[in-house]
């Protein structure tokens, strides 16, 4: 298993050809994406044209990029020019992007390798990735697991190592809880941090795309190629660039890690022993721990199922049959265009939250459902403000359980619940970390997340850095690359 | 039969005008802001609605709804936003329009109309910012759609229900436009669809105070049609009380959607208000809010032009202008552009106006057409009135020149003269003296008059040779032959 800083040395250095290192990962996807089933799209011919020209690059000794000779998956709600762009859905299936999201421009012109689109529960809908209508993804440290979602796909193909690198998008804990799950780090930056252009709208105040790695250097990487200002993103932020990779190490010597116990109360067994763990791990790094108040996201996941779905109800209110997508064959007039087409074209998470999100912005529920959620979404706001009054950090466990089996979740509230600990940041729109923090007595990961103030990225990222510093690394999955 | 007294009921009627702003670019995008070009070629991925793509607000489209607000006096809101409004039809790339419902960024202003030299306010409630939709184009076995129009930016003013007769809602419609056109914000093309009006209208005893259900009628694009609407509705309902006095009124007059049928004049309902949209109100998050500072509105506020009721000042105390003249003249900034611009060459104003209103626009009128599709130019209508203030040609023969003017829009009064024998004074006494003569002869009692002290047997007297000339004779010779005549 190589890092992307690795894999791009290797490359610079000339130890390894782009054609070499595209051609290994491309040999492991097909190898053990037929059990793992974490990419809808291989980009064999494209990822290979893209390989020689790198190599040709690097013989006219001409500059490469920061990711140069990197494969990269993308997570498939994201659009790149010519390749299909289906989110997991049956709407979208025959979708071909006509332009390129502002995350995979940049990503290309720092030289990195697209490699493939990922799988993911449709519209990024679901915690689990069993809600995509092209078969769950698999765990690989544990075939029967779910990796998490929405961002499955992107999380398995890291963790077995079919790539170094993925991108998720994350807008209640799509990228942090899988990467938990499948034993990699993964990192939601603050909202507007990267852009959204490009990236089919969930809930969009909340939507952040964001890297799963297998080192929190390489989200630092990642972070300099994609944490830049896009004109196409009316709430992308404008700020000087920052130097994560130059500044990431730093002490933890003399500083405040916030933990809100309280609202930790009903953690138990082993994801709280392993928590507790943690805890003392980032103590004997200088780290002062400190209680804090947020009792307050206990309103999280009931908030945001109001506020994600009202936006979600009128994002995919586009995808109705008319200019692209599915369109059902059977309907006489417009309204059955538009009915059939929905209902086929859908899958059942996507309308169960499409029926909700219409319902709390209906005029009769507006007052009481929306604006309320809202309130309480200004108050969780000042609350987290509060505690990084007292703090720099916050830290808490990513989900409140390791891998669950893929028919685990009869109840679609107790899916909803893995977001618990990591809505806080999408409702705040803060920058949040996870990083792998053990693995159970059966083999399963845990992750621990740090959450730090608006634009205080890098801040969390040296939390991260400190911490892996303290944690041996995981032993790989099944299809890890030592198994080979 | 129960008699209809339509005096006794007063009609109370709000407007809601959507105008098309004349930016370069799109309200939330860079495509082309233009029309009439072929369909689906001005238009990008936000226009039809690509999953992924983002809105970008126009500048400029802020810029111009704040001229508005300073123009109608309005209050500009230093932090207004946008949100969704939700309903599906083909025409709407989105299914949601993006539009300012909870903090519109232009309240409480108040429209001057002058009208038939009539000055009145009409107090508008609001005004906001919002993105056009496409065009249906219904084909015989299919139906397409047009993107082209699709994110126009749009201006909705919405006025107070403050107006109470149908020539009050087309007044208030065309003081707006006039507005518009002074600030240079749109075209307001109203056969392309620049200005379209939405009128709500209901009738109540004349002394009540309350309001009676109202009806929407929705989408008119010319004052004309829209007053034979009101007027249509304002009937309608005034009957509907009137032979059901004892029914419920939102029963008589059932609240909702209408449209005007012109060939019945009669309007038409659309949907009843109880089968009306929800349209799911709520903050657009794609899009972060509007934030004014003190100096932009200021600097704005600067650099306004004269606006159509001060140049209506202007012309009336300055020029002495009548007021239903000047009212005609500033309700069209083309006319009145057009005036202004051949004022210093015809060097009478009244005269100017007088030619230009009642000469010309009569003659348009008869044509069906504008001062603008007319294709004349100032310069050349400034010049025929100089023609005739400086006596180089009667009025009769100016009206002839005018016909000419108006077939061939590029020729030059002074050369159509030039070129036209039948149009050149004959100042030759030679020709004249017999003819005064004559009628001097044949009208004793006149010159009787003239010398008993009443000036306007002279006027008769010269009338009558213009006449026996044709009005081809040179009325300063015809005068001063006759007074030399009458004297001696």
């Amino acid at each position: 298993m190589k890092t992307a800083i690795e894999i791009r040395q290797n490359f610079v250095d000339g130890k390894i050809s782009a054609v070499e290192i595209v051609t290994q990962y491309l040999e492991r996807i097909k190898k053990y994406d037929s059990e793992l089933n974490a990419f809808l799209a291989v980009f064999n011919e494209r990822a290979l044209e893209k390989a020689k020209a790198l190599d040709a690059k690097r013989e006219k000794g001409e500059p490469l990029g920061k990711l140069a000779g990197v494969p990269i998956a993308i997570k498939d709600n994201i659009l790149i020019e010519g390749q299909l762009c289906t989110c997991a859905s049956k709407m979208l299936e025959n979708y071909k992007a006509p332009y390129s999201a502002t995350v995979a421009r940049l990503l290309e012109e720092e030289d990195a390798i697209l490699i493939g689109k990922t799988n993911m529960d449709e519209f990024a809908m679901g915690g689990s990735g069993t809600h995509s209508a092209f078969g769950p993804t698999k765990n690989p440290y544990d075939l029967t697991c779910s990796p998490g979602g929405s961002s499955s796909g992107s999380a398995a193909a890291v963790s077995a190592d079919l790539c170094p690198i993925a991108l998720g998008s994350d807008t209640g804990g799509s990228i942090r809880q899988p990467a938990a799950l499948t034993g990699i780090v993964g990192f939601k930056p603050t909202y507007g941090r990267v852009s959204r252009y490009g990236l089919v709208a969930f809930g969009s105040s909340l939507d952040q795309i964001g890297p799963f790695t297998h080192s929190v250097k390489d989200v630092a990487l990642m972070m300099e190629v994609l944490g830049k200002h896009c004109e196409h993103d009316s709430t992308s932020l404008n700020t000087t660039p920052i130097r994560y990779l130059e500044e990431i190490e730093s002490s933890l010597e003399g500083k405040r890690i916030g933990v809100p116990w309280h609202f930790l109360e009903e953690l138990n067994g082993e994801v709280k022993d392993n928590f507790e763990e943690s805890i003392e791990k980032l103590k004997s790094l200088g780290a002062e721990v400190i209680d804090v108040d947020l009792d307050i996201l206990k309103y999280g996941v009931s908030i945001y199922y109001i506020l994600s779905t009202a936006e979600a109800s009128t994002n995919l209110a586009r995808f109705d049959g008319i200019r692209y997508g599915y369109r059902t064959k059977k309907a006489e007039n417009l309204e059955s265009t538009y009915r059939l087409s929905r209902s086929k074209g859908f899958g059942w998470e996507v309308k169960n939250r499409i029926l909700l999100g219409t319902s709390v912005l209906s005029s009769s529920s507006y007052e009481e459902l929306f604006a309320k959620a809202q309130k309480v979404r200004t108050l969780l706001i000042h609350k987290m403000r509060e505690a990084f009054g007292k703090c720099d950090c916050i830290a808490i466990p990513t989900a409140p359980s390791t891998a669950f089996a893929l028919d685990g979740m009869k109840d679609p509230l107790e899916e909803y619940l893995q977001d618990l600990y990591t809505i806080g940041a999408n409702m705040a729109g803060l920058p949040a970390i996870s990083v792998p923090s053990g693995l159970s007595a059966k083999g399963k990961p845990f992750g621990i997340q740090f959450m730090g103030p608006q634009t205080h990225d890098l801040e969390v990222m040296r939390f991260a850095y400190a911490f892996e510093s303290k944690c041996p690394p995981l032993s790989p999955p099944q299809f890890g690359a030592g198994n080979d | 039969m129960t008699d209809i007294h339509y005096e006794n009921w007063e009609p109370v009627i709000g407007l809601e005008v959507h105008v098309q702003l004349n930016t370069k670019s799109k309200m939330f995008s860079r495509s082309l802001n233009q029309f009439g070009d072929e369909p689906n070629t001005n238009i990008d991925m936000v226009n039809t609605g690509q999953p992924g793509t983002l809105p970008i607000l126009n500048k400029q489209a802020v810029k111009y709804a704040i001229q508005f607000g300073l123009a109608v006096n309005a209050e500009v809101a230093r932090t207004s936003s946008f949100d969704r409004k939700s309903y599906f039809y083909p025409d709407n790339p989105r299914n949601f329009q993006i539009t300012q419902f909870f903090n519109p960024i232009i309240r409480n202003g108040t429209v001057t109309c002058d009208v038939d030299g009539h000055t009145k306010h009409v107090k508008i409630v609001e005004a906001h910012l919002e993105d056009d939709t496409g065009m249906l184009k219904h084909f015989s076995s299919f139906a397409g759609v047009d993107y082209n129009r699709a994110g126009t930016p749009l201006l909705e003013v919405v006025s107070a229900p403050s107006m109470h007769s149908p020539k009050d809602a087309s007044a208030f419609a065309m003081a707006l436009k006039a507005i518009m056109q002074y600030l240079g914000v749109a075209e307001c093309n109203m056969d392309q669809g620049g200005l379209r009006m939405d009128a709500n209208i209901s009738v109540r005893p004349k002394g009540d105070k309350t309001l009676r259900p109202k009806v929407e009628i929705k989408n008119m694009n010319s004052f004309h049609n829209m007053e034979m609407a009101i007027e249509a509705e304002i009937r309608r309902q005034i009957q509907a009380y009137t032979l059901n006095p004892n029914e419920d009124h939102a029963k008589a007059i059932q609240p909702g959607t209408y449209r005007f049928d012109l060939s019945t004049r009669k309007t038409v309902m659309m949907r009843l208000k109880e089968d009306a949209l929800d349209y799911r109100y709520f903050p657009e998050p794609d899009l972060v809010p509007i934030t004014l500072q003190e100096e932009e509105i200021e600097a704005l506020k600067a650099s306004l032009p004269e606006l159509p009721h001060q140049r209506y000042l202007r012309y009336i105390s300055d020029l002495e202008l009548p007021a239903d003249s000047a009212s005609v003249l500033i309700n069209d900034k083309y006319t009145s552009d057009f005036f202004e611009e051949a004022l210093p060459i015809a060097k009478n104003a009244t005269s100017l106006c007088n030619w230009l209103i009642s000469e010309f626009l009569g003659r348009f009128k008869e044509k069906g057409i504008t001062l603008k599709a007319s294709n004349l130019k100032s310069e050349n209508i400034g010049k025929l009135v100089r023609m005739i203030e400086e006596k180089v040609i009667t009025g009769r023969i100016a009206k002839q020149v005018a016909d000419d003017m108006l077939a061939h829009p590029e020729k030059n009064p002074e050369e159509i003269v030039k070129a036209n024998p039948n149009y050149q004074p004959v100042s030759d006494t030679g020709v004249i003296e017999p003819i005064v003569d004559q009628i001097l002869k044949d009208n004793p009692q006149s010159i009787a008059d003239y010398k008993a002290g009443r000036t306007k047997a002279m006027a008769f007297l010269v009338g009558q040779v213009m006449k026996e000339t044709k009005g081809k004779a040179s009325p300063s010779v015809v005068n001063d032959l006759i007074l030399k005549k009458i004297s001696s």
